[in-house]
């Protein structure tokens, strides 16, 4: 297997209705097998989220990580992702998530913190058109001045990594506190203090519309590395509906790591 | 008993755990690193159950290392984090 470069790949853009989070759970693992059997071109897929959700990490422990009971009174669904990497608290419109799905040989010979960087180079400039001064934090985050922005993760798949971040646009932290059991060291990781009522980065650093932010940054994708307009096949679409129901909303993997 | 240990440089790794006749027992590795294969998690838990409850870090890193799958990938995570965190755990649990 050559190395190969972004621009050796027809990327194309996924982006469409909100979707629940268990078919994003899906959909992360039908679309990476599929770039890694080649019967997809590699994707950009921007997500849009029909209910809140906790997402927590492939290796994390459901019980040490949430609060069952604070999920069930705020009605957030609890899921788990087929990547590591920590918990995510998402309400529709608060973050913005997206999924790299890429042959093996884009990162080949790569250690993982490059491998993160490399992923997410392209964002790091959006960020910087958008005002933000951001950068790569090992292992796996993106930050600025003003706080985390991001966290990235990766899993590797038939041939396949698939590379997906969460970004902060508008994140209510009292919330978050409630449902996640987060230790104070980790908040300050979080970039925020304990008074902090909002995390915000994204939102107060540009003063955009999260839509205008997903514009801008998948303009620059498109020019970056090219990007064409792309849909979800109807046997995806069905399979990741299978999987989310059969595999990814049980209980047996969602407390997979009680 | 329950164990945790931030890596430096790496990730937060957890270990509950109990322990049965000098021996560990019902081992559960968790945390937010990045493991490859993820069937690995498994493996490792596998490699502490029945370690003896005074095995030395450098023993319980070994019987992980033994126990891995020999194309694993480990990010912000390592055999000698884990046994820091099994010691952790059994720390706390003498002084419970």
């Amino acid at each position: 297997m050559k190395r190969t470069a972004w621009h050796d790949h027809d990327w194309l853009l996924i982006h469409t209705a909100p979707q629940s989070p268990t078919l994003h759970m899906a959909l992360d693992e039908v679309l990476t097998r599929e770039v890694g059997a080649g019967r997809r071109p590699p994707t950009l897929r921007i997500w849009e989220w029909a209910s809140p959700a906790v997402v927590i990490g492939r290796f994390q422990s459901l019980r040490n990580e949430v609060d069952m009971d604070a999920a069930q009174r705020h009605g957030i669904e609890v899921v788990r992702r087929i990547s590591g990497g920590g918990a995510m608290f998402i309400e529709p419109g608060n973050t913005i998530t997206y999924s790299i799905y890429a042959p093996l040989s884009l990162i080949k010979d790569l250690s993982f913190q490059q491998a993160y960087a490399f992923m997410d180079a392209w964002v790091i400039e959006a960020l910087g058109e958008l005002g933000i001064k951001a950068w790569y934090q090992p292992l796996n985050d993106i930050t600025s001045e003003g706080g985390k922005i991001a966290g990235a993760a990766q899993a590797h798949r038939g041939g396949a990594v698939l590379h997906h971040v969460t970004m902060a646009y508008d994140i209510d932290a009292a919330k978050m506190l409630e449902v996640l059991r987060i230790g104070r060291e980790k908040l300050s990781d979080k970039g925020t203090t304990s008074a902090a009522k909002r995390v915000d980065p994204l939102r107060s650093q540009t003063g955009l519309p999260r839509e205008a932010v997903i514009e801008r940054m998948v303009a620059t994708f498109r020019r970056l590395h090219g990007l064409g307009d792309g849909a979800l096949r109807m046997d995806e679409l069905t399979q990741a509906g299978t999987l989310a129901q059969s595999r990814f909303g049980s209980r047996e993997w969602t407390a997979d790591v009680a | 008993m329950h164990g945790e240990y931030k890596m430096p440089g790496g990730k937060l790794v957890v270990i509950d755990l109990t322990v049965r006749e000098g021996r560990l027992a019902d081992v559960q590795l968790s945390g937010d690193f990045f493991l490859e294969p993820d069937s690995a998690l498994e493996a490792i838990n596998r490699a502490l159950e029945g370690q003896p409850a005074l095995a030395g870090e450098a023993a319980l890193a070994t019987a992980i290392k033994q126990g891995l799958p020999p194309d694993v990938m480990m990010y912000g995570l390592s055999p000698e984090a884990i046994a820091v965190a099994v010691h952790r755990a059994l720390q706390a649990g003498h002084a419970a």
